[in-house]
């Protein structure tokens, strides 16, 4: 006999779902490590991966058409931009910290 | 409202064929890429001015990490409430409906309620946005998600008040707009996820 189809999400949803408290849980532990750079590279991975598993399985982006991916992909390259912009101005304008101070 | 004047706007229903999306779905998301686009940016400035800094406060000691946390779990629950509400939709059981709608808003008011607390801390020991750069940071990025928990609630609330009559004219007309709430709760919060992580832990 075949399930019901609202079962199985109800089932996927919940597992999905002690899969995120899980990950809470796992980041505010490693947090406590004091890992450094290691403990933030963990931590943003983490946290990362629980953004794409909602997006993925609660906002249904596994069954969705080009269009939603293509202005996501739009999205998210601006974004990463946006987000390494300030370290690339950094990386190449290096300022010491003297150049700050007094001003 | 009458048939004709519900017949006057295509796509509310059935998909587009170009894009495969009925309209308002083609449009949260549209909105939702906005809105990374603003919380982008806005995690931009963060690190811009947290890597520029000469000293950083350890964000942990500041901040409580045991409710936001809290929140954290609170949140992802009630994201979870929102699609059980969506799928007794579906599955025409509206007393359901109604029960998992009044569980999302419920914790999204907790999820305020622990955030007022927290504000409440901060003010008692005259930590204030104009502080320091952290902290107005802090109150920028959580006042901003907050207005936004807000905003969603009023939506909630009008789907499972007076919106719910849309329902009596189509049903799944309805249904469409009780997922779009659904997607835009979603995206509350994935930024929360980072928020908590950005803020607090990191």
């Amino acid at each position: 006999m075949e399930e019901n189809p609202n079962k199985i999400d109800f089932k996927r949803d919940i597992l999905i779902y002690l899969g995120m408290i899980s990950l809470t849980a796992l980041i505010v532990f490693i947090s406590h490590l004091k890992l450094k750079v290691l403990g933030t590279v963990l931590i943003v991975g983490i946290a990362s991966t629980e953004a794409v598993v909602v997006g993925y399985y609660f906002m249904h982006l596994m069954t969705k058409k080009k269009t939603i991916q293509l202005v996501l992909l739009l999205t998210v390259i601006v974004f990463l931009s946006l987000l390494f912009w300030p370290a690339w101005d950094i990386g190449y304008s290096p300022r010491p910290p003297s150049e700050y101070v007094g001003n | 409202m009458h048939d004709t004047e519900f017949e006057m706007v295509p796509y509310k229903i059935e998909a587009r064929e170009d894009t495969g999306l009925y309209n308002a779905k083609f449009a949260i998301w549209l909105f939702l890429a906005s809105e990374i686009m603003l919380f982008g940016s806005l995690f931009s400035a963060y690190i811009l001015l947290r890597v520029g800094s000469l000293s950083w406060p350890v964000q942990s000691e500041f901040l409580n990490v045991p409710i936001g946390a809290l929140n954290s779990v609170i949140l992802v629950t009630s994201s979870m409430f929102i699609i059980r509400a969506w799928s007794a939709l579906k599955a025409d059981d509206f007393k359901k409906f109604q029960k998992y709608m009044w569980l999302t808003i419920t914790f999204a008011i907790v999820f305020l309620c622990f955030k007022g607390v927290e504000y409440a801390q901060h003010f008692m020991h005259h930590e204030y946005p104009k502080t320091s750069v952290f902290l107005a940071l802090y109150f920028l990025l959580t006042g901003l998600h907050a207005l936004h928990i807000i905003g969603g609630i009023i939506v909630n609330i009008y789907y499972v008040g007076p919106g719910s009559r849309l329902r009596a004219i189509n049903k799944q007309w309805f249904i469409n707009r009780v997922e779009i709430a659904g997607l835009y709760w979603h995206f509350v919060d994935i930024v929360w996820i980072f928020l908590f992580s950005m803020l607090y832990l990191l």
